[in-house]
């Protein structure tokens, strides 16, 4: 594990108790340069979490409620007429300086605002008036979905839902941690005492360094097989996308980088490998799990390890 | 409800004006299916009782949506703002554009008023129909004036009458009083306008989809039927009235009503049809001719079969004859094939023997050769083996590392101790219990240093091929200990894994 990231997690475990492998997840997200999609219940910590890792890598923070009403123009800023000057003047919206945003309940979202927020994310611009406006870098959107109650929402559509690199879950803690939870705050607020231990700049570089990381033949044969095999597997009705393949890739590289080596192991990929996909699959019947199905895959399909080493034997 | 009663009046009248032009059995359907459909109680209040108050109309404007503003307040008055006007009625976008407030003043002033809606989207389309339908009507009256008026054309019409009078004359009894017409007059123009006012006829039935439309076609075929004697076949009368029939019913038309009424126009056509087929005279000149046609039908063919080609017939009389005396030639036939038979397998070539040769001397090869050859396969197993086993020296770390680790995965997997498709450094927690104490710590740790051989592109340093080395002897001894005697001949002899 590299020293400054694990400063962080250390900074952000101050907020957030017994969530070490989530806050992992999310930094390892963080440094793919991808989005999250956190699936979660109400209240279990997502904004505590997002505003802590925001303030222990120093960056900037914003939050969005999403509701039916909020428009685009919200998100990406708009042109007002101005009487003085006679001129159309740009109003920055939300995204505008903003590196990591927290989009809560975006199923709440009108379509059009889903839209713009996911075209915000993909092109890491945002075009008002013919202008393009460059995101600021590092660009990071956490949205989160309530799985309960969700009535009155505009579910967000399979082709946009493979957009978000990972959808992860917190869930509730455990007895220990909500303990813990519960001592900390009687005092002050522990999200005063989160320390900047890494700055954008540095984040930047680390997420240069992760697309320099090596990935042998042997794993992307392995990812290759893996999505194939989802896209022909008799519970599926739509396999993992090309985009997904990529994904993965990303995201075993930035864990590979996280866990501080600079190659790609098998272990990397079954690791983030259901994070990843849980959300691009889709099923035949609805009373099946992705998690089984994607487990199955992990089973069936030969691991790099044993491909990679036994490859070689006739080469030797 | 007064109209609908018109309606089934003048369905009534041109049944029964159809029924007494001509008897036959279209016309008798026709006729039962007025008096009947409205008879059965069911279908009565499907026929009698107003449209619903979802129905067509209402449910369209219902499902527009887009109610429009009356246009008297698109267009109200607009004044500038006094102070006690009520902020709602302030025209925002007027007075952005003037610079100044601007109010709306409604006729009333009332809330009533703003929200009243008059012009649905249905209405608008009804109008646009009306508008459409009264266009084409005036295109029927230029077209009947063009008709009326040039001679050309009223002459040709009335040649086109004097036609239908004379195809009406072939099949009835009747002569009728011709137009005095110039022999040889063009009817083309005729046609043309005629045509011409039928297709704005369909156009204002299209525009304004009302059911007096149908009326209209309905009571245009029945006078063109009656007033020039020629009667539309049976299967064009009964779908054309059925139609009408189903138009008669209320609307939304429901499911029910649709088949029952479809189903009883059905039953009337199949019991007339079986039990009052037509005028007597008729039917009976047609079963005349049709036995007449019949009696000529089955003249032809016999007439045929009796003057089928001469040669053939002949050959056919031969093979019968044949067939009748000649039994014992035909067994001496088959004696005679026989005896081909045999003489053919006698005289077979002799490659079939230079097969038989060639196949033993395979044979025998093989089993001379087979004694050496698990000795054949063995070695080259083993020379494999000991390839793999040079590589342990390999100058490249990691390719040495890859080697001594993938033969300790080979040692397991002989024993049937391997995890199977699970990740190496996984492995370690599913081994046997019975290995020496640590000995999954620094198998996992070798998995470790394997993976990294196999992932990464770096040189690795020297002491972890002395640990791997140390990895395989632990394993190698633990495992023979613990292997039964059939597990230490697969190793030693087909494996290749002992030295």
């Amino acid at each position: 594990m590299r020293e400054e990231l694990e400063n962080v997690i250390r900074e952000v475990e101050k907020v957030i108790a017994g969530k070490r492998e989530a806050i992992e997840k999310i930094l390892t997200a963080l440094l793919a340069d991808g989005h999250i999609l956190l699936d979660d219940v109400p209240g279990v910590g997502k904004t505590t979490l997002a505003v802590a890792l925001s303030r222990a890598v120093g960056l900037s923070f914003r939050r969005v409620q999403f509701t039916p009403d909020v428009l685009p123009s919200d998100l990406t800023g708009f042109s007002m007429y101005q009487k003085a000057g006679e001129a159309l003047v740009y109003q920055p919206g939300i995204l505008n300086g903003t590196n990591l945003l927290l989009g809560d309940e975006i199923n709440r979202a009108s379509s059009k605002t889903q839209s713009a927020l996911l075209e915000a994310m993909e092109e890491r611009q945002a075009t008002v008036d013919g202008k393009t406006y460059r995101m600021e870098e590092p660009f990071l959107v956490i949205a989160t979905e309530n799985s309960v109650g969700t009535a009155g929402t505009q579910v967000l559509p399979y082709a946009q839902m493979d957009r978000f690199l990972v959808r992860l879950s917190l869930g509730y803690p455990d007895y220990e941690a909500q303990m813990t939870m519960l001592r900390d705050r009687q005092g002050v607020n522990p999200l005063d005492e989160v320390r900047c231990v890494m700055t954008k700049e540095e984040l930047t570089g680390m997420q240069r360094e992760v697309r320099a990381v090596s990935a042998k033949d042997v794993i992307l044969d392995y990812i290759t097989r893996l999505t194939m095999a989802s896209r022909e597997h008799e519970a599926v009705e739509v396999g993992i996308s090309p985009r997904g393949a990529l994904f993965i890739d990303r995201m075993a590289k930035a864990r590979a980088f996280l866990e501080g080596r600079d190659y790609v192991t098998g272990a990397d990929v079954q690791a983030v490998f259901r994070d990843v996909c849980a959300h691009r699959v889709l099923l035949k019947e609805a009373g099946d799990s992705v998690g089984r199905v994607l487990d199955e895959l992990l089973k069936k399909t030969e691991n790099p390890d044993r491909r990679g080493l036994f490859a070689g034997m006739k080469k030797a | 409800m007064k109209k609908r009663r018109a309606g089934y009046a003048v369905w009534l009248l041109l049944a029964a004006g159809l029924y007494f032009f001509e008897n036959n059995t279209g016309t008798r359907v026709v006729l039962l299916c007025a008096v009947l459909l409205p008879l059965i109680p069911p279908l009565r209040a499907a026929f009698f009782s107003p449209d619903g108050p979802a129905g067509e109309d209402a449910a369209v404007s219902l499902t527009a949506g887009t109610f429009e503003r009356t246009e008297q307040e698109e267009t109200g008055d607009i004044r500038p703002y006094i102070p006690g006007d009520p902020v709602r009625r302030i025209h925002w976008k007027l007075s952005a554009k003037k610079d100044e407030l601007l109010v709306r003043e409604t006729a009333a002033g009332t809330e009533e008023a703003e929200k009243q809606v008059t012009i649905s989207e249905h209405g608008r389309q009804k109008k646009t129909g009306r508008r459409a339908a009264a266009v084409c009507a005036a295109g029927i009256l230029l077209c009947a004036a063009l008709l009326l008026l040039t001679p050309e054309a009223r002459h040709g019409a009335q040649a086109l009458c004097n036609r239908l009078f004379a195809a009406s004359e072939a099949v009835n009894r009747y002569t009728y009083v011709r137009f005095a017409v110039p022999e040889g007059q063009d009817i083309l123009p005729a046609v043309i306008l005629l045509g011409c006012i039928f297709a704005l006829l369909t156009g204002i039935a299209l525009a304004l989809r009302s059911r007096l439309m149908v009326f209209g076609i309905m009571a245009g075929c029945t006078i063109f039927q009656v007033y020039f004697g020629l009667a539309f076949p049976t299967w064009i009368n009964i779908p054309l009235y059925s139609l009408f029939a189903l138009r008669m019913l209320r609307r939304p038309v429901r499911r029910k009503d649709l088949t029952a009424c479809c189903a009883l126009i059905l039953l009337v056509t199949l019991l007339v049809a079986a039990f009052l087929p037509g005028s007597d005279t008729t039917t009976e000149t047609a079963s005349e001719e049709v036995r007449d046609r019949l009696a000529q039908i089955t003249e032809q063919i016999t007439g045929t079969a009796a003057e089928a080609p001469a040669g053939e017939t002949e050959t056919r009389h031969l093979h019968t004859r044949s067939l009748e005396n000649g039994e014992g030639e035909a067994e001496t036939g088959q004696e005679f094939r026989l005896v081909t038979a045999e003489e053919e397998q006698i005289s077979m070539p002799h490659w079939v023997d230079w097969v038989k040769m060639i196949l033993l001397l395979i044979l025998s090869v093989m089993v001379v050769a087979l004694p050496f050859a698990p000795f054949l396969l063995l070695n080259k197993r083993k020379k494999e083996a000991a390839e793999n086993r040079k590589a342990f020296e390999s100058d490249d770390t990691g390719i040495a590392v890859q080697a001594i680790f993938r033969q300790v995965i080979l040692w397991f997997e002989a024993v049937n101790a391997g995890a199977g498709n699970v990740l190496f450094r996984n492995w370690a927690a599913a081994l046997p219990e019975d290995l020496p104490e640590g000995y999954a710590e620094r198998f996992a740790r070798c998995a470790e240093d394997c993976e990294e051989a196999l992932y990464s592109s770096h040189p690795m340093p020297e002491e972890k091929r002395r640990d791997a080395i140390k990895l395989l002897k632990e394993t190698e001894t633990a495992l023979w200990k613990k292997s039964n005697r059939r597990q230490r001949f697969y190793l030693k002899y087909w494996m290749c894994l002992t030295e």
